[in-house]
């Protein structure tokens, strides 16, 4: 039976798995063989296997008189560990090193305890050496992981993404009672920045920080309104910020829609999750002007010189246009007047050299010469009159080619005074008291109020 | 303003070509009205913008605008 269940061995699990389609009285297999003759064979084949070295996290320690248990994990697995208290004394911890979170180099072997009496068999890493990862051993895990998930592309994914100039709401990540709140607070203050800011407070150095951290990081984005999310933590050893180098979480960010902007640790350290993040700032108050880049109180003061431009540039425009169309616009009034005044000044004259040719002169002669006179001078008169009446045309001809009105159907509006001349600036307004404003579609009359 | 512009930066953006437009010195009166007038449009929307987040910060907790939000979809 001995050779049978040598031969059988342990990897009789392919005969197990084809005999179980077998008959309803059981597989046809070696054996039956005694339970506990086959735990201790199963321990000896564990010990024989090949010692190592395993890096991981401590989870769940515990102790027994004579032992310390604990599981060693990492994003892809687990293996229970037993020391035996001598070792772990011999190992030289310092005291409370062995704890949840703490990464650590084991050295040993799988064991089988095939249980006794009252005790329950288990399977666990006998280890004989412990100590912690120092940041070699941490770095080059860092550098695989980092390889990994460049290769998929992942570093690339955050960086595409539109980061807002101005978001009005944002989330952040980090300590509760961290001084790095404080230090993102006052960055955003002196940007001017004054929106609402979103807080996910998360712990950020032990096991559960890492899920933690992404769960935040998972609800802010949920959230429509907030625009990008900051994780910060202020500085520490590479142990220290290890949950910003989870696989898990940074997988997480990679895959984010909203931008996440990563201030952990200081500038020398660097953690995976600077990599997958759009931004990667050395501090908080870099990532307050990463997560905001617009300095508020400078872009006012851009705004207000924008707005002296276009209005320099619309005055402009229209100052450099004003004087022609105001001259072609008086043109035909000012004619017009100079043809009356000119018109009657002539009138004055026939008339009165006619009244005093009556009066002081009976003689036929002088009557005669009287009513020649006054023709030649209507005569003259009308050529005058004539010749105006062309040039006004074509000033009116000239004028029309300008269309000013096209400026009134902008909604400009032109103002006159009662004779209807162009009043052109503030001195004539207050002089004249009453104007009319000129419209595309018609007139109205105003009241000039102040003249200060 | 025919339409709100999509962001501040699309808007910023704009204004900047209007006012390079402007100094060029090429844009007639008419185009030069019509851009000023934009131009002025765009910088009311920024203000505003600025002025959305010119108020003091606001500080709230996720746990906090969640449960609102739920309370509010209930």
């Amino acid at each position: 039976m001995g050779e049978a269940l040598e031969q059988s061995s342990l990897d009789g699990g392919a005969a197990l798995a084809a005999g179980e389609a077998g008959s309803a009285s059981g597989p046809d297999l070696p054996g039956p063989f005694g339970v506990g003759r086959y735990a201790r064979k199963l321990q000896e084949e564990m010990r024989r296997r090949a010692r190592v070295l395993l890096i991981g996290e401590v989870t769940g320690v515990g102790r027994s008189k004579v032992q310390a248990y604990f599981e060693l994990r990492d994003g892809e697995g687990a293996v229970p560990c037993a020391i035996w208290l001598d070792d772990l004394e011999k190992a030289g911890l310092p005291e409370g090193a062995l704890r949840d979170g703490a990464e650590v180099v084991i050295a040993g072997g799988p064991d089988y305890y095939p249980g006794g009496g009252h005790a329950s068999p288990s399977f666990s890493f006998r280890t004989t050496h412990v100590r912690l990862a120092g940041e070699g051993d941490l770095l080059a895990r860092l550098d695989a992981l980092r390889k990994a998930l460049e290769r998929e592309g992942l570093f690339e994914l955050q960086q595409q993404l539109r980061r807002p100039l101005l978001p009005k709401a944002i989330g952040v990540v980090t300590a509760e009672a961290g001084a790095a709140r404080r230090d993102l607070l006052a960055g955003l203050e002196r940007r001017g920045w004054g929106g609402t800011v979103v807080w996910a407070f998360a712990p950020v150095q032990d096991r559960h920080a890492a899920p933690a951290i992404a769960a935040a990081i998972q609800g802010l984005a949920a959230q429509p309104r907030v625009e990008a999310i900051v994780v910060t933590r202020g500085g520490g050893s590479l142990a220290d910020l290890w949950a910003f180098c989870d696989e898990t979480l940074c997988r997480t960010v990679a895959m984010l829609r909203v931008p996440v902007i990563s201030a952990v640790g200081h500038e020398r350290d660097s953690t995976l999750l600077d990599d997958v993040a759009a931004v990667a700032c050395s501090t908080p108050t870099h990532a307050a002007e990463a997560v905001v880049p617009l300095d508020c109180r400078a872009a006012r003061v851009g705004l207000g010189r924008s707005l002296a431009a276009l209005g320099r540039a619309a005055d402009g425009a229209v100052r450099a246009r004003t004087p022609h169309l105001v001259a072609l616009a008086g043109g035909p009034g000012r004619a017009l007047r100079r043809e009356r005044l000119a018109l009657n000044q002539k009138t004055r004259e026939i008339r009165a050299s006619s009244e005093r040719g009556i009066a002081e002169r009976l003689g036929f002669q002088r009557r005669v010469a009287g009513v020649v006179l006054e023709r030649a001078a209507r005569r003259a008169a009308g050529a005058e009159a004539e010749r105006r009446r062309a040039a006004l045309h074509r000033a009116e001809v000239a004028l029309r080619a300008h269309e000013p009105e096209h400026t009134l159907a902008r909604g400009y509006a032109l103002v006159e005074d009662g004779q209807g001349e162009p009043v052109t600036d503030r001195a004539a307004a207050a002089a004249a008291g009453h104007v009319r404003l000129r419209f595309a579609d018609g007139t109205v009359g105003a009241e000039i109020e102040e003249s200060k | 303003m025919s339409e709100k512009p999509e962001s501040y930066e699309v808007a910023v953006e704009r204004l900047e070509q209007i006012i390079d437009r402007l100094d060029s010195g090429q844009a007639g009166l008419r185009e030069t009205l019509d851009l000023c007038r934009e131009g002025r449009d765009l910088v009311t929307y920024c203000t505003g913008e600025l002025d959305a987040v010119g108020e003091g910060l606001k500080e709230l907790r996720l746990d906090e605008l969640a449960a609102r939000l739920d309370t509010e979809a209930a």
